[in-house]
């Protein structure tokens, strides 16, 4: 046992030793510990240097409101995870920390040199930094300054290492959500509980044995230690971070690391307690200076003794009680100084059992000692708070002080509505509360004291002497700070809060904010409530990215597969993600480069046959005896009209008469349609199509169901593809007559049902063969195998788009919500029959324009590739090289034709038919020169696919 | 005939999954009905189209949302105002639904292929549905019979208390692998054994 821990007491398990590093170095500890009692216990009281002056830094808290002793732990492998409490850490065999902010060491530390330079990083540091003086304006100076302070910014540094962990989200709900199991949280837990409520329990600390044995068998109450309530959200929703696994030395692979818990509660009960105030004098930043009640904590529940000598420093009564605490503990007290002239009867008393000097009317002016604490000096104050001249000085290795306490009312106070004052307490309370909430504890101003003791401190926030005086620890943010943000204009809370940093870093400024306003509040002759708070806002800790992002990532997003995903991978495909599908792109032969094979699945087609996966196709089943009506409001064309058997090509428009999307939709039934889309828009349809049923015409008797997943399509295509089908169809003939252009059968291949549709996106003879899902990689095997004497070739996307580019087709790339049906040269399908969405809004006089983009084809002329963007201009040289004419949306080598091709929209491109221009892409350095053409490259009468 | 093919190929590893020790907290399998049909009843129709489900398959189902019964191999659940989920482990369901309802009534639309069905029961199944749905699965808002639609990640998933501890997700066939996957991998936690 070290001479810092007493040889019992404590909730720590003395009978195991726990080892574990500091940068680099072994200390040992025991189960129960935390990284900062464990250190304490070996007599370290250096734990960090501060941001900006490198000031060493021991420990102020021994929870959440700790500011100084940030560590970042390392691994597992390469990741480091920065800026973590050591009050934060339990510690466990094989834990190692490093310390952070400093080089080459903690101990010995050059940015200490920060500390000459004490004016130069005074509040708006940053802000006056990116001004510069007028001398630096128009040189590189600033590139050179810029560099240090990067360099010198932020704390510690996390590791671009991917981070192995696995991390959950847990969606919870009850009736009464407790957060803290104090005293006060076990009780409200305790009396939901008996009431039969649903109830959880969150603390932010590892598990209470009275939480733990209490609640056992109540079935009704979810105990969550490690777990911090960290924000408010609308409807009684509240999100939380449970640290599952940070504990343990050798976490299981199945137990995620942090758990983020999104909890719906009736009713929420805060005992998020109290956090004892730091006075703000200079010196009080030194290691050895800590809370009151941080001291005793780590004396009564680690057993370690802060100090050998201990100077307790208060405004108020609650001190006394941790220094006859700490006494109790094995403690010296050397004195209690305490800024009032007269503490009461209750509190001298515990001052004498505590064996203390009483110094009343004094206040500690400053501290001696570098990287631990040797001494204090102390002054009698006046009336005013004005320390005198004379000093006194009293030897000890710990000052153990008291500012008052801070109701922990940041989650009541998320949604915006103000903190009460609290004048004796000199403090907030939560704003007015909404019906489901109730505050419970010292977070509710309930301090549970001794008879004759109070919470209520004198109203001294600050000892105004010589030197540094430190409000916000951890961002280095001085008494002096503040006063020269209100010298400077920044006299709001909100705007000296940013101008400082103050209360900006990860502890939120628990232990900083009310000093801070206080003492913004007294230069601006104001009182503190006039000044006002700084907004509360989630998440009250720092919460690890992991726990919100939290396994929707990686293999982890959602994919679709069609049901050929497995023949395609086992085939040599090289899979596309296309949205949230996963397609073939190519089946390259070794060797090949992508246009190889794309040139060469491309060409098979239109030499032989070809057969792709179509089962992404949006299909939506349009039933009921409105549904011929209702396709003919929606489709540009008519539907009604179409028999039943038969299959037309439709497009629909935006309310605005711009296209929206296109598709093929086969009439199945009298009152039974299905309506394929483009993959990419399935779903924008069919939202867009319910709107019109609920909201437009709600009169209309249509159903509408997505079976985009009930079907699986193969589209075979090529001159040999009707020889495929006949070789494996039964109960369906597929012949011109039986099965003519845009016919559809049923039928039968290898036992499996399915319907046949003889249509064409490649602009071949081609049939859509479709199939139950669960049929559907057993018939595309199927037509594999009746192919094979016909050489039958899978293709991809990639040829796909080449196929129909040659064709003139187009899709989303050219469906782009700007073109419209005459731009894309879909005039035709417009009905003047009837009116149907988009026909009010499409004779508009600006869609008539000659300058509106049209579709065109394109032909390099100088035989390379055209890039897909790419620009299209009349001339490459002077003004009229950047005077864009329109854009490629589509480009491939066509091995119809041998040369590169592309599709573009370009103004008044039908006008252009013949004409010679340019594509530029500067970005990727590619220009030459096109010829402008009709974009149906292949075939323009059809004489294929009707064939 | 031709057998469905499962949707999960690789994806379906059966055994032990994550937690090594003690019971499995959760079984999760691949129902396979041989009917998965949707019946819709058009506005103002909704009561004689349950009559036809009442007398066409002997499901009583009434029009509140999500509400549901367990009959022996066949279960049935709202999945949306006037429109309902049906699953049978006997073929035929359909024709019977096509023939019981008007056409000026409703429509039925076979979903057989397109949907998938995983089964998930054990003391831990409402943990893990809770990982991954912010639905609250407690027996009290969530009886037996009961269903919600709701979606994890996208995927919309129908999902229906079929006993005290068992819960029936159905999801689009074509991510059902994806989900598969995410659902074994919640299941992790607490043991997750995949069976046939």
């Amino acid at each position: 046992m070290s001479a810092h821990r007493a040889p019992t007491g404590g909730r720590i398990d003395r009978s195991k030793t726990i080892a574990f590093t500091v940068d680099g170095k072994a200390y040992a500890g025991h189960p129960g510990d935390t990284l900062a009692s464990a250190l304490l216990a070996n007599g370290v009281t250096l734990m960090g240097r501060s941001f900006k002056y490198h000031r060493p830094r021991g420990l102020l808290g021994a929870g959440d409101e700790e500011p100084n002793a940030l560590f970042t732990v390392l691994g597992p492998g390469a990741v480091r995870e920065p800026n973590i409490q050591a009050t934060r850490i339990e510690i466990f065999d094989g834990l190692q920390v490093e310390s952070q902010n400093r080089f080459p060491s903690l101990s010995f530390d050059v940015g200490a040199i920060n500390r000459l330079a004490g004016k130069l990083f005074s509040a708006g540091f940053y802000y006056k930094t990116f001004f510069g003086p007028e001398w630096i304006k128009g040189t590189r100076v600033w590139h050179v300054f810029e560099w240090f302070i990067r360099r010198a910014a932020g704390l510690g540094s996390a590791s671009a290492a991917r981070d192995p962990a696995r991390y959950e989200r847990m969606n919870a709900f009850c009736d009464v959500l407790v957060v803290g199991a104090g005293k006060a949280g076990l009780a409200a837990a305790r009396d939901a509980a008996e009431a039969g409520k649903r109830v959880i329990l969150c603390d932010s600390e590892p598990p209470s044995p009275a939480a733990t044995a209490e609640f056992a068998a109540h079935a009704n109450v979810e105990c969550l230690p490690r777990t911090t309530v960290w924000g408010h959200y609308d409807d009684m929703t509240f999100a939380a971070v449970e640290r599952v696994a940070d504990h343990l030395a050798d976490p299981p692979a199945h137990l995620p690391r942090h758990r983020h818990w999104v909890i719906r509660t009736k009713e929420i009960v805060v005992a998020t307690g109290a956090v004892e105030r730091p006075l703000v004098f200079p010196g009080n930043d030194a290691p050895g200076v800590m809370l009151a009640s941080a001291a005793l904590r780590y004396a009564a529940e680690f057993a370690v003794r802060p100090g050998a000598r201990i100077v307790v420093f208060a405004n108020n009564d609650t001190a006394y009680a941790a220094a006859a605490g700490l006494a109790a503990l094995g403690s010296t007290i050397a004195a209690i100084v305490d800024v009032r002239p007269n503490p009461p009867e209750a509190a001298r008393a515990l001052a004498a059992r505590a064996g203390a000097e009483l110094i009343v009317a004094s206040a500690v002016v400053s501290t001696a000692g570098g990287k631990a604490l040797s001494g204090v000096a102390i002054a009698e104050i006046g009336p005013d708070g004005a320390p005198g001249a004379n000093r006194r000085t009293l030897s000890c290795d710990c000052l153990a002080m008291s500012g008052g306490w801070t109701p922990q009312i940041q989650l009541a106070a998320q949604q915006g509505a103000k903190p009460r004052w609290d004048e004796r307490l000199h403090a907030f309370h939560a704003p007015d509360l909404p019906s489901g909430w109730s505050m419970a504890g010292s977070a509710a101003g309930d301090f549970d004291l001794d008879e004759g003791l109070s919470a209520y401190p004198a109203p001294v926030f600050e000892i105004k002497a010589k030197g540094k005086a430190f409000v916000d620890f951890q961002h280095d943010v001085t008494a002096d700070d503040v006063r020269l943000a209100h010298c400077e204009g920044y006299v709001n809370v909100e705007h000296m809060k940013r101008y400082t940093t103050l209360g900006m870093a990860t502890d939120q400024g628990r232990t900083a904010n009310l000093a801070g306003l206080a003492i913004m509040a007294e230069a601006r002759g104001l009182t503190p409530p006039e000044v006002g708070t700084t907004r509360s806002r989630p998440p009250l800790v720092p919460v690890s990215l992991g726990a919100i992002t939290a396994e929707r990532k990686d293999d982890l997003k959602p994919w679709r597969l069609t049901p050929m995903h497995d023949w395609h991978l086992e085939n040599g495909a090289t899979m596309y993600n296309a949205g949230l599908w996963s397609r073939p792109m190519i089946y390259g032969a070794p060797g090949e480069t992508i246009e190889q094979a794309y040139v060469r699945e491309a060409a098979a087609v239109r030499s032989g046959v070809g057969i792709v996966d179509v089962s992404t196709l949006g299909k939506i089943a349009v039933q009921g005896p409105d549904a011929p009506e209702f396709l003919d409001r929606v489709y540009t064309n008519l539907f009604s009209t179409l028999a039943v058997g038969k299959a037309r090509y439709g497009l629909m428009l935006r309310e605005d008469g711009i296209a929206y999307d296109d598709g093929t939709t086969w009439r199945l039934g009298d009152n039974d349609f299905l309506m394929t889309t483009t993959t990419a828009n399935a779903g924008k349809v069919m939202q867009q199509l319910e709107y019109y049923l609920d909201c437009v015409w709600p009169d209309l008797r249509v159903i509408l169901t997505s079976v985009t997943d009930e079907w699986a399509g193969a589209a075979v295509g090529g001159p040999k593809a009707r020889d495929v089908l006949a070789a494996c169809v039964s109960g369906a003939k597929v012949d011109d007559a039986h099965l003519p252009f845009m016919g559809i059968v049923k039928g039968e291949i290898a036992g499996a049902p399915v319907l046949i549709c003889r249509l064409s996106f490649s602009g071949e003879l081609a049939y859509e063969v479709y199939s139950g899902a669960g049929h559907a990689a057993h018939v595309w095997e199927a037509l594999m195998a009746a192919g094979k004497p016909f050489a039958i070739t899978p293709y991809g996307l990639e040829a796909l788009g080449t196929l129909r580019i040659e064709k003139g087709h187009v899709t989303g790339a050219e469906i782009d919500g700007r073109t419209t049906a005459r731009d894309l040269g879909l005039d035709w399908m417009l009905s003047k029959k009837k009116s149907f969405v988009g026909s009010a809004m499409m004779d508009r006089e600006g869609l008539f324009h000659p300058d509106r983009l049209r579709l065109v084809g394109l032909v390099s002329l100088d035989d390379r590739a055209i890039n897909g963007g790419s620009h299209v201009v009349d001339s490459l040289d002077g003004e009229k090289a950047t005077q864009s004419l329109g854009h490629v949306t589509a480009a491939c080598f066509s091995p119809a034709l041998g040369r590169y091709i592309a599709l573009a929209l370009v103004k008044n491109g039908r006008e252009r038919l013949g004409q010679r221009a340019f594509i530029t892409d500067p970005l990727r350095g590619r220009a030459g020169p096109v010829e402008i053409v009709h974009p149906v490259f292949v075939d323009p009468e059809g004489k294929r696919m009707h064939g | 005939m031709v057998e469905i093919a499962s949707p999960l190929g690789t994806a379906f590893k059966p055994g032990r999954h994550g937690k090594p020790d003690g019971a499995p907290g959760v079984i999760v399998c691949e129902r396979k009905p041989a009917t998965i049909v949707q019946v819709a009843a058009f506005s103002g129709r909704e009561t004689a189209v349950r009559e036809a489900l009442v007398k066409a398959a002997g499901l009583k189902l009434n029009g509140k949302p999500g509400a549901g019964v367990v009959n022996g191999s066949r279960a049935g659940f709202g999945v949306a105002p006037g429109r309902w989920l049906i699953a049978d482990d006997k073929e035929g369901l359909a024709g019977s639904f096509a023939k019981a309802i008007a056409h000026e009534d409703g429509a039925v639309t076979r979903l057989t292929h397109g949907r998938s069905v995983f089964r998930i029961e054990g003391p831990r199944a409402e943990w893990v549905l809770a990982k991954l749905f912010a639905v609250d699965f407690s027996p009290e808002a969530f009886p037996v019979g009961d269903a919600v639609s709701t979606t994890h990640h996208d995927v919309f998933a129908a999902i229906q208390r079929v006993g005290e501890n068992a819960f029936d997700l159905y999801v689009f066939r074509s991510f059902a692998r994806s989900f598969f996957e995410t659902l074994v991998r919640a299941g992790e936690e607490v043991g997750c054994e995949v069976k046939a």
